[in-house]
């Protein structure tokens, strides 16, 4: 009976419209927005509390990065110590990071502590007092940690990228020295944070379980601050990309090339944006993308390649990323742009764009899939403004998007004379 | 509380299915119960190119991943010592297409030179990118032999050296197939929005005509019990001195698992635990600390690693983490400390198992080791450890005589 059975695939259905859960929107007394996102099955909660306190604010290289760090490092009622240990005990995950625009804390937490957690996130969150022991010792340990870093060809070639792409006068660019990690002063960290972490520009993003007195207490604890009286001077710094194209680093030693080839460019707010999200997606988006097939799968030259789209507040940036074999490094370099090439030239075929179609489609249900998921898709589109009528246009262009746009998209924005290629390794 | 149904194919596969219906996705997750222990000691690094081979086609599917991607799946897979485990998460209404591929390479593999050479160049620059083109990259390729003389756990998964598989051919690529990826040394699971009725449907149509295989049972080297202190050192151009100490500790099913697993969260659970308190905020001697046991199921390893602040010699660090692990052989009581690791602990598996995704392979896991329902059980398990037991427990397994250290010192600080 079984044995007839006939191994070939099985009817495909189409990946149903993606269900994208729109956020409750509500306010505190003081005015700060707060999204509220109900979701998942276990009496959990995930809190974001966003800030535009990221690199792009600092005058001086680490600032942001440093005074995100420090947060947690003693507050007005707290000692490091007691702070960091009471998160612990409660079983709560804080994870602080400051990006290129935004900076800010994620807690995740049983819902059965959300009194304990709002308290110690605001004390992380308005009442940091950055003791100088615990900054001279952060900033020891990150200098340790950067030299580690600065031994690994992947990060030396990104710096290197986005130096080469924002220029080094810009935050978006420049790249951090030694002698940085000794710049940083408890005021320079007291002053970013008066200006930067305010309730005036900062947003909450709750979602897991939520519950009725949620808001409330919410406003019990965020709903009373007030803005501070300072002057927010935006800095004033110009994005230039360098005239040098192709820049290769020497690194004796090393086994392997990093490659780094890509350009700025647009980002989530231009029209076009979807289309080349699809285009980057056939490019080395996914693990069946023509990058990964021709140099990895087919010819064996690297563990992984791919190519990723990336929006920031001023910009955007699209780069191709690998590491190969010294002797492969050319061979990979013309292979990328021969892939290229081809995509502003040959039509994509229809069995190709039904894959990356449905790849895609079935990615967007991923991306909208239990709380935590949710929350940062919600935030990847707030973050510039925008709202779900973002993700249904992706969501449409996904399915709609026809070759010659395709060609039309790769000509417009993969001009070869405009990609800067960055290698690192030993020569 | 995960609810689970089981049951085993007439060839022996088994299945673990748990309904989760607020996903449209479903997970699904196939475990073959072989790894880098079962290599011949010539052919190391095969279960791990295996698991690349995996992917090259198989007999009636020219390319696993395209169909897949068609139906808007993504799949992926890891390699241990004890296990080769594959899952992809499908959304739900094309989860026969996962049936359908994961069948047939369960079948047989489209055994190919040019699949078997490519992935050897893969491999290649797998192991190059891991561990020689990072700093303090080849540290595990120093500690497994250092720890183990005799037990198959000697290598790394990776192999323990790279022409091992370089020289490898079709007829072993054969013969490791036919004796270790068969129905009867599977376990299947599915999580997320699928019935049991589908889910036991499905499994009969697509696995139950692949017929069962001989697998001869597993007999592994007992590693003696080690007798004296092990200690290698080692120079490298690295930024910093690099601590490794490693002490062995029982099987995956022991009863002290659950205590020596706490105790590595009272040493490094979170920014609060000892020897982050002591050696990085107080003391100031390392940059950054750890500490973590192997989930080996055979006899395996508690790891302390740490970066050294630049002035600090290695015997200095050494007697340092030293010191604070013989903290823990102290009387006086520490109930807040171990509620709070309890806690982290009892948080910690909530959130893993929120994801389809680990509730497949956390599963899968539990079966091989007997009991799917263990899922359930191990925050209970942890929350059982008494502070006797820690004390016990450090008693026992912390003693110089069962320790293996590996100093990784710099010759950047040394001149």
């Amino acid at each position: 009976m079984m044995n007839n059975l006939q191994r070939i695939q099985p009817p495909v259905f189409p990946v149903e419209k993606v269900v994208i859960p729109e956020a409750g929107a509500l306010r505190l007394n003081n005015g700060v927005p707060v999204y509220l996102i109900e979701a998942g099955t276990e009496d959990i909660m995930r809190i974001e509390f966003i800030f535009r306190a990221g690199q792009v604010k600092e005058h001086l290289p680490l600032l942001s990065s440093t005074c995100n760090m420090m947060l947690s490092e003693g507050s007005l009622n707290y000692t490091s110590e007691e702070l960091n240990g009471l998160l612990d005990y409660y079983g709560v995950f804080l994870h602080q990071s400051a990006e290129k625009d935004t900076a800010g804390i994620v807690l995740f937490f049983l819902n059965k502590h959300i009194e304990k957690v709002l308290e110690l996130s605001r004390e992380i969150l308005f009442r940091p007092v950055f003791p100088e022991q615990e900054l001279g010792a952060l900033m020891k340990k990150r200098l340790h940690w950067y030299l580690v870093n600065r031994e690994k060809v992947q990060n030396i070639a990104m710096d290197q990228f986005f130096e080469s792409v924002f220029g080094k006068n810009h935050p978006y660019g420049y790249q951090v020295s030694e002698h940085d990690f000794e710049n940083i002063s408890p005021s320079h960290l007291a002053d970013f944070h008066s200006r930067y972490y305010n309730p005036d520009t900062m947003a909450i993003v709750i979602s897991g379980k939520i519950h009725n007195q949620t808001a409330k207490l919410l406003n019990s604890y965020f709903g009373y601050d007030n803005a501070s009286e300072i002057k927010k001077e935006e800095p004033f710094n110009v994005l230039k990309g360098s005239e040098l194209k192709k820049f290769h680093i020497n690194k004796p030693g090393t086994v392997q090339n990093a490659i780094r080839i890509g350009s700025s460019t647009i980002n989530k707010r231009h029209p076009d944006y979807p289309g080349l999200k699809v285009l980057d997606s056939i490019l080395g988006g996914y693990f069946g993308s023509r990058l990964m097939k021709n140099i990895r799968e087919e010819k064996g030259f690297t563990y992984g390649i791919s190519s990723s789209l990336s929006s920031l507040d001023l910009s955007g940036y699209k780069v191709i990323s690998t590491e190969v074999g010294q002797k492969n490094s050319k061979n990979a370099i013309e292979e990328i742009y021969k892939e290229i090439k081809l995509l502003q030239t040959v039509p994509v075929e229809k069995d190709e764009m039904a894959v990356v179609r449905n790849y895609m489609s079935g990615e967007m249900v991923r991306m909208f899939d239990g709380p935590f998921a949710l929350a940062e898709s919600f935030k990847s589109a707030w973050e510039f403004g925008l709202d779900n009528r973002y993700f249904h246009s992706l969501s449409e262009k996904i399915r709609t998007i026809e070759p010659d746009e395709i060609i039309e998209l790769a000509r417009k924005y993969y001009n070869i004379d405009e990609l800067y290629e960055i290698t690192v390794g030993a020569e | 509380m995960i609810n689970y149904k089981r049951f085993s194919l007439d060839n022996g596969l088994r299945v673990v299915v748990h309904e989760d219906k607020s996903t449209p996705l479903i997970a699904m997750n196939i475990l073959y119960d072989v790894g880098s222990r079962d290599e011949d000691p010539s052919m190391t690094g095969f279960a791990h190119l295996f698991e690349h081979l995996m992917f090259g086609g198989s007999l009636n599917v020219p390319d696993f991943d395209t169909p897949l991607q068609l139906v808007g799946g993504e799949n992926n897979a890891f390699t241990n010592n004890d296990i080769t485990n594959y899952y992809l998460t499908i959304p739900s209404e094309n989860i026969e297409t996962g049936f359908w591929l994961e069948s047939d390479r369960m079948l047989e593999l489209d055994f190919s030179n040019k699949n078997l050479d490519t992935q050897k160049n893969v491999v290649s620059e797998e192991f190059n990118q891991r561990y020689l083109n990072q700093p303090y990259g080849d540290a595990i390729l120093k500690l497994r032999p250092l720890a183990y003389k005799v037990h198959p756990y000697r290598w790394p998964t990776i192999g323990m050296d790279i022409n091992h598989i370089r020289n490898t051919d079709l007829e072993h690529v054969k013969k490791f197939f036919f004796s270790h990826y068969a129905p009867n040394n599977a376990i299947l699971t599915l999580t997320g929005n699928i019935g049991y009725d589908l889910a036991s449907k499905l499994s009969q149509k697509w696995f139950g005509p692949i017929e069962k295989r001989t697998i001869h049972p597993r007999n592994l080297p007992i590693e003696p019990e080690q007798t004296e202190e092990r200690v290698l050192t080692i120079e490298r151009d690295v930024p910093s001195t690099a601590l490794y100490k490693m002490w062995h500790i029982g099987p995956r099913k022991s009863n002290d698992f659950y205590t020596l697993d706490l105790i590595t969260d009272l040493l490094a659970g979170g920014e609060s635990g000892r020897l982050h308190t002591k050696l990085v905020r107080e003391k100031k001697l390392f940059s950054e600390i750890n500490a973590y046991m192997t989930t080996d199921i055979d006899p395996g390893l508690i790891v302390v690693q740490g970066k050294l602040m630049k002035g600090v010699g290695i015997q200095q660090a050494d007697k340092s983490v030293c010191e604070v692990i013989n903290g823990l052989r102290s009387k006086n009581e520490i109930n807040y400390e171990m509620e709070k690791v309890k806690n982290k602990f009892e948080s910690s598996t909530v959130f893993s198992n929120t994801s389809v995704l680990n509730k497949a392979a956390n599963l899968a896991f539990f079966e091989l080791l007997g009991d799917p329902g263990l899922i359930n059980k191990e925050v209970e398990s942890y929350r059982n450890v008494s502070h006797k037991m820690v004390m016990e427990n450090i008693e026992k397994y912390f003693i110089a005589t069962n320790c293996s250290t590996l100093n990784y010192i710099s010759t950047r600080i040394k001149k």
